[in-house]
This record gives structure tokens, sequence and C-alpha cells, in this order.
């Protein structure tokens, strides 16, 4: 062997120090990984703060985070509607606002125009509304300079500073108006330095300074997209915020899903692990094919019967569980019985109540008890913790489930769950281009499961090792 | 042998809820949908047998050859990468140190994300003036400074292990002290070069790919089989991205219950890390890679979400599987639904999962006797 020749002490230190830098390389390791893992949905929920996550090139430095901007939309936000948080345009407003210019020297200055532009809030489901116009209501007033300061731009151009300030008021009576567009447009030549508020994009070639929302409270400018999801994507119908909705029914489907799994699962369960019988051995056959054969297989029968019921087809109808016409389909009840056949989940509950002592049941037979008491009051019972990790795991797939409510809930938009509701979000904004609005949807529907995960990370975690040392 | 046992009626009971399901929705569904095959039926009329004209029919239908090349292209080909991705990741990250449960959680975040929550998010890094394109551009710029980093780091660990090994320590190639010391040291090399202006960013490279709204493949100008469809490449990615951390950590828990002594009776052997990976790693986790490519295989051909987000975001052909092929036929917009066509693309691709699985069970079975 070699390294006989050292000082006693040295080899050792050697391999002291190999395993000090091994353990450092390997963090580092798992801190690259850890930023590939969750970097794309870490850079998309900062981005979903930002007023236009396409903006080129992408960034982190946004506005939306810097406390400047935080402390100047909450004061506007007071101004505007005597409110800090969501701001708004209100009778009696009276908002104070300041820009500053870079005038290279040669160029003329001249006042900007400011105004209250007519635009309408975002695209598709959006711009179907009725709505009022700030523009209607604002006014203008006492547009001024009020400073010059020579200086010099970061490129060493020498010019000045020249600063302006007016205030925009809402004189009169009137309706409260949700938003309060801006554009302040500059000559040729002037350069957009600051303003009271960071503009929401420069347009004309960064002639207009133009803001989304002059008045937004701190909420209503960090979260912007977040409340516009709230608040611009309703039913043209009913003008019932469809966001809030779909969320409503992904936890309604969800509750019902997971109530009619543990049910049935730990109902068969219990038969395929404590009762003997004929038959015991096709099942799991069956099972087993059930669990293999591709849900585009079974989608085409599944969807007839939920439309038309049992057997009707070639005018013969054996049985009809419900009504002609539509039947279960649009319905969170037929999504819900379509995605109860859960074969995995009867394995889990089957798993489990071998791993219960017989003994525990022999007391309740003894006093009598049939098969259903002994269920119901001894095995059941002692099952909580299968139960427990089956309505987390139920839980994630109803939440998650795409294809059947793909399948199923096509219309109304009210009657989707928040994976259907979302492709809506992407069919409607994504072709304008606005994944602001996208983006904050996608966030928020994925924060319930998050949660989940984390405060209950073994019953997933097991879940993955379970599968790797079964075979 | 008794003809009845006695909890026969009970247990018939008990699971007759499950049953009613698995009847109803598995048995009943699985013989329609062939009876559906052999017929022509539009949802509404009823349906006329028409025999196998459906099957024949599939393959001079150019909407259906496309899904069968790209779900086996898929298939193949993300199977192939994730599972070697997850189990190399899974062998560099097999140590007992603390804190590994953070990491361990933080890889698990995109599989328990839904499809369509990630689905958007790549859509919208895969814009044309998305994250992705302007990372590639930043690569491409700074490609001279990242190969002088790297050549820097190799020339600096071969000195560093030649060295200790002329001193007579057992340093591997990769000794980790050693590159510690390199990397620190090609790090502070490369700034000092481009400070002095030795190496600098090219200025003159853009990437402006599309991934989306076009019919390009890749290789260009492959054989219609092999040729895969950039927006397939696309979702590729992503699929890759979601599954590895899954299988990653399906690799570690087996990889945990290999005996570190193997390892160390190997390296005294004097067998190297590429090695010890080849004769006893591979071998070691066998079962799993059985496991994992059958999941896998399973579930890339019967990839389904991604195709229906992406929507009109990519032409159909591009991306169309052969489970969104099924929904297409059933539920072709304006046309009339192809009931018993769609049918018999289900049937397909029922058949391709079934060869999989026989596959699977076959090569298990040789290896449990091997």
């Amino acid at each position: 062997m070699k390294g006989e020749g050292f000082p006693p002490g040295t080899l050792e230190r050697w391999h002291a120090r190999r395993l000090w830098a091994r353990a450092g390389l390997v963090y580092l390791t798992m801190l690259a990984f850890a930023i590939l893992f969750l970097g794309p949905l870490m850079f998309a929920a900062l981005s979903s703060l930002r007023t236009d996550p396409l903006a080129y090139p992408p960034n982190v430095v946004i506005p939306q985070l810097q406390p400047r901007n935080w402390a100047a939309a909450a004061n506007l936000g007071a101004a505007g509607a005597s409110n800090r948080l969501f701001g708004g345009f209100a009778p009696g407003a009276d908002i104070a606002f300041e820009i500053g210019y870079f005038v290279p020297d040669g160029v003329t200055i001249e006042t900007p125009t400011v105004e209250v532009p007519r635009r309408r809030p975002g695209a598709g489901l959006g711009a179907v509304m009725a709505i009022e116009y700030a523009a209607d209501y604002a006014r203008i007033q006492e547009l001024r300079e009020r400073s010059r300061t020579p200086s010099r731009a970061a490129d060493s151009t020498p010019g000045t500073i020249v600063r302006y300030a007016f205030r925009i008021t809402y004189p009169g009576s009137g309706p409260t108006l949700d938003r309060l567009p801006l554009d302040i447009t500059a000559a040729i030549g002037m350069r957009y330095l600051d303003s009271t508020l960071s503009a929401s994009r420069l347009e004309r070639r960064g002639r207009t300074a133009s803001f989304d929302h002059a008045a937004p409270g701190v909420l209503g400018y960090v979260l912007r997209n977040y409340v516009r999801v709230f608040h611009e994507v309703r039913s043209p119908s009913t003008r019932e915020s469809l966001f809030l909705a779909w969320t409503g029914n992904s936890f309604t489907f969800a509750f019902w899903r997971i109530l009619v799994t543990l049910l049935i699962a730990s109902m068969a369960g219990y038969a395929l692990a404590r009762l003997r019988f004929r038959g015991r051995e096709l099942i799991f056959i069956l099972v087993l094919f059930a669990q293999m054969v591709p849900l585009q297989v079974l989608f085409i029968s599944n969807y007839l019967v939920l439309r038309d019921g049992i057997l009707s087809v070639s005018g013969f109808t054996l049985s009809s569980l419900w009504g002609q016409g539509g039947g279960m389909l649009n319905s969170l009840t037929g999504l819900v019985f379509v995605t109860a056949l859960n074969a995995g989940a009867v394995f889990i509950m089957k798993q489990f109540f071998e791993s219960i002592p017989r003994e525990v049941e022999e007391a309740a037979m003894i006093d009598g008890a049939n098969h259903w008491q002994r269920y119901w009051n001894v095995v059941l019972p002692m099952a909580r913790p299968a139960l427990g990790a089956l309505t987390i795991l139920t839980f994630q797939g109803a939440w998650n489930d795409f294809f059947w409510p793909f399948i199923i809930l096509t219309s109304p938009e009210t009657i989707k769950t928040l994976p259907i509701g979302l492709l809506s979000f992407r069919n409607t904004y994504g072709a304008v281009g606005d994944w602001g609005l996208i983006l904050a949807g996608a966030v928020m529907s994925a924060v319930p499961v998050l949660i989940l995960f984390f405060v209950f990370q073994k019953y997933f975690l097991e879940g993955v090792s379970f599968g790797g040392g079964r075979e | 042998m008794r003809a009845r046992s006695p909890d026969t009626t009970a247990a018939y009971l008990f699971l007759l809820p499950f049953l009613s399901l698995l009847v109803i929705f598995f048995m009943y569904a699985s013989v329609r949908a062939i009876y559906f095959s052999f017929t022509d039926y539009d949802l509404f009329n009823t349906p006329t047998w028409v025999g196998v004209r459906n099957y024949r029919a599939l393959f001079s239908d150019a909407l259906y050859l496309a899904a069968l090349r790209n779900s086996i292209l898929f298939a193949t080909i993300v199977t192939a990468i994730q599972t070697f991705l997850a189990l190399v990741m899974a062998t560099v990250l097999n140590q007992r140190l603390r804190g590994i449960g953070f990491f361990r959680a933080a890889f698990y975040v995109p599989s328990v994300t839904s499809s369509v929550v990630i689905t958007l998010i790549f859509l919208w890094l895969f814009q044309r003036r998305g994250a992705i394109n302007y990372l590639l551009e930043s690569v491409a710029r700074a490609a001279p400074i990242l190969l002088t980093f790297i050549l820097l780091a190799l020339t600096l660990q071969a000195v560093q292990v030649w060295r200790e090994r002329r001193r007579g320590y057992p340093a591997g190639p990769f000794e980790p002290a050693a590159l510690v010391v390199s990397l620190l040291l090609a790090i502070t090399g490369t700034f000092t070069l481009q400070a002095l202006g030795f190496v600098n960013l090219r200025a003159d490279v853009h990437v402006d790919l599309i991934w989306l709204q076009t019919s390009a493949t890749i290789p260009a100008g492959a054989p219609y089989w092999l040729s895969l469809p950039l927006p397939l490449a696309a979702i590729m990615l992503q699929n890759i991205f979601t599954t590895i951390p899954t299988f990653m950590l399906m690799y570690l828990a087996a990889l945990q219950d290999v005996p570190r002594s193997h390892y160390e009776a190997a390296a005294i052997d004097g067998a190297n890390a590429v090695q010890q990976f080849h004769r006893i790693t591979i071998p070691a986790v066998m079962p799993v890679t059985f496991l994992v490519l059958t999941l896998s295989l399973i579930g890339t051909l019967q990839m389904f979400d991604q195709v229906a987000i992406f929507g009109d975001a990519a032409p159909l052909r591009s991306v169309v599987t052969l489970a969104y092929f099924v929904y297409n036929r059933m539920f072709p917009g304006a046309q009339t639904p192809e009931v018993g066509f769609a049918a018999a693309g289900a049937v397909s691709l029922a058949l391709l999962t079934l060869v999989v699985v026989l596959i699977q069970r076959r090569l298990v079975r040789s290896e449990g006797e091997g």
C-alpha cells in the first residue's frame, strides 16, 4: 500500500481534508439542483408581480419589490381613495404626482403633457364588461416645473435634471373607480428619469411614461396581477368572479372525492385484507389491468355513461340512472362519480389493514359483533394514519386533476375547476401576451398543494420510497 | 373445498361500491371501446358495424401517423434521458449528510405541482422573447469565459492530482480537496483574464429560436420516423424536468441500501468512480431501474395534458400524441366526431402499453433467474 512513508498523522489529515471537501462539493451540487428544480417556479412567482412578465430581457430587479415604490403606492392610494392597501379613485381625491427628466444639453426643455387615458383593463373576459372610465372624472391641475439642476447622465452626457409636479383631482361626486391610468408624454430627447411611482412601462420610444394605476395602494401595486385575477375575470352573464368560482369548485370536488375514496377504499381494502371468499384472485387481476389501461380507452364509454346513463347503445336502455339530455356532464357530481374508481387507494388500505394484528378484532368477535361493526367500530378508528395519508394524496390528486375535468366540465365557465379555468386564462390572455394574469393565477392555484406538501412532506416522500422498494 | 366460504356474502357487500365502479367504468368501458372501434359512430346516431375499416384507415391517416411517431419518440427519448440523469444525480447525492431532507423536499416540488401550472410556466419560458432564449443567448455570449474557466479548472486539477500522487497520496482524478482549490483558483483566474481584457463576452450573438409556433423538426433532414418536432422537444424538456426528481428519490432510497463497504472494497482494488458506477451502482439498483423504466414508458406513452394545454400555441401535428389523437377525433371541434376511429386509436395505444408491460415482465423474470 501507498503512503507508508508519511510522518504520523499526515495521511489521516489528508483523508479528513478529503471528507470535508467532498461534503462541501455535495452541498454545492445539491444547491445547484435545488436552484435548477425550483428556479422556474420561483422565477415565475417573482415575474408574476411584474406589469409585463414578457418584458425583455428577463430580470429579477422588479419595481414591485422596491420599498420606495411600496411607500409611494400606499400614499397615492391614501390620496386617491383613502385606501392605503388597494387604492382607487374616489370623489374628493387629490393626488400629488411628480416626474423627473434628464435633458441633455442642446435639447429644448418643454413641459410634458399629462393625460388620464381611456384604457380598457386587460383583454378577453374583462374586456366585455361595461366599465366607467377615470378619464371622465379626473382633472389634471397645476402642472408646473419644480426645479432644474445641472447634472450628467450615466454615459457622462452633460445636461439638466428637470422636475415637474401636478395634481390629479376628482371634483364633485360620482362612482369610486378601481383604476386611474395615467400617461405622461415628454418632448423628443427628454429622457424619463423617475417619478413618484415607477412607470408601468415606457411607450413611444421612451417618450410616454405610462402608469396602469396612479393611485394603487400598496397591495394594489405589488399584487396588481393578483388583484386583476379576481377583479377583471368575471362571468359575462352573472358578473361573478370566475377565479373564486373555480377555487370553490376545486375545493368542493376535492372534498367529495376524498370522502368517497376513503369510504370505498377502506371498505374494499377491509374485505380484501380480512375476508376469505371466492373470486378474490379474479379481483386482483382485474385491478392490475385497471391500472394499466390508458384513460383514453376508458373515457369514450365513460363520457357516454355520464351523458346517457348505462347501456343506452342501440336504443336498448337497460337502466338509466339519471335523466337524458346532458345528464351528469358539466356537473361536479358526475366528476366525482367518474373519478371514484381508485385501485391504488384500495391497495394502500388493504396493506394497512393487513398490518393490524387480528387479535384486536377477536375481542369484538367474542362480543358477537358482525363484520360491519368490526370494520366500523374497531378497525377503521385504528386506520387513522392510513386514512390521513390517503386524504392528503387524494386531495393532491383531485386538486391537480386535469383529464376528467377537461373532458366533463366544458361550459359554462363557472362550472370549471382551477386547472381547467387556468387553461381558459391561457386561451384568452395568452394570445394577447398578457402573461401577468396567467402567471398570477397559476401561482395562486399551486399554493394549497404546496402548503400541504411542506406540512405533510413525509407522506409524499414515503410514497416515493415505497414505490422504489416495492419490486 | 367448500362451495361457499362463510365470508363471501359479507365480502361482496363490502366490495359492492368498488366492484360496481370497476364494472361500469373499467370492464364495461373497455368492452365498449373495443366494440366502438369496429363501428362507425358519431356520438349521436346509432353505431353501425364496419369491421376492421377503422384500423385500416388509421395507417393512412396523417394525423395518426404523426401521433404514433411523436408518442414513440417522446416515450423512448424522455425515458432514456430521465432514467439516466436520475440515476447519476442520485449517485452524486447518495451521502449521509445533515440537511439532506430539506433538499429532497425542494427537489420534489415540481412533482407535486399540477401539470397545468408547470406547463403554463414553461409555455411562458419558451416564448420567443422568453427566459429560455435569453438563457441560451447569455450562455452563448459568455462561451469564451466559460470555456476559459473550464480549461483553467481542468489544468489546475490535473497539476494538483499529479503532485499529490507523486507525493504518494491515493488521489483520484476528481479528488475533492484538490477540486475545491481548482474551482476557486479558476474563478479568480478567469476574472483576472477578463479584467485584463484577454477574454471577453461575444456581443454579436443573438438567439431568437421559435420553439412553439413552428413545424420545424430536428435533426433537419432526418427520415420521417426520426425527426422530432421542435415544440415536442420543448415538452420533452419540461417532462424531464418534472419527472427526474421523483425517479431520483426512488433511486436514492435504493442506493441507501447498498452497503458502503462495497464501494470501499472497490476503491481499494483501484476501481475509479466510473468503474464503481458501472460495476456496483447499476447492478445494485437494477430492480428499481425496471420499475422506473416501466413507469416512465407508460407515463410518457399516455402523455396528454401538455398537448391539451399547449393548444393553439403550437401546430397540432407537431405535438399530437396518441392520447391526444383519441381526444381530438372524439371531440374534433366543428367536424363530426369519429368515435370508431378514436376508439381504434385508443386500442392501439392500449396494445402499445401492453407490449411495454410484457417486455418488462419478461426482463424481470430473466433477471430473477440469472
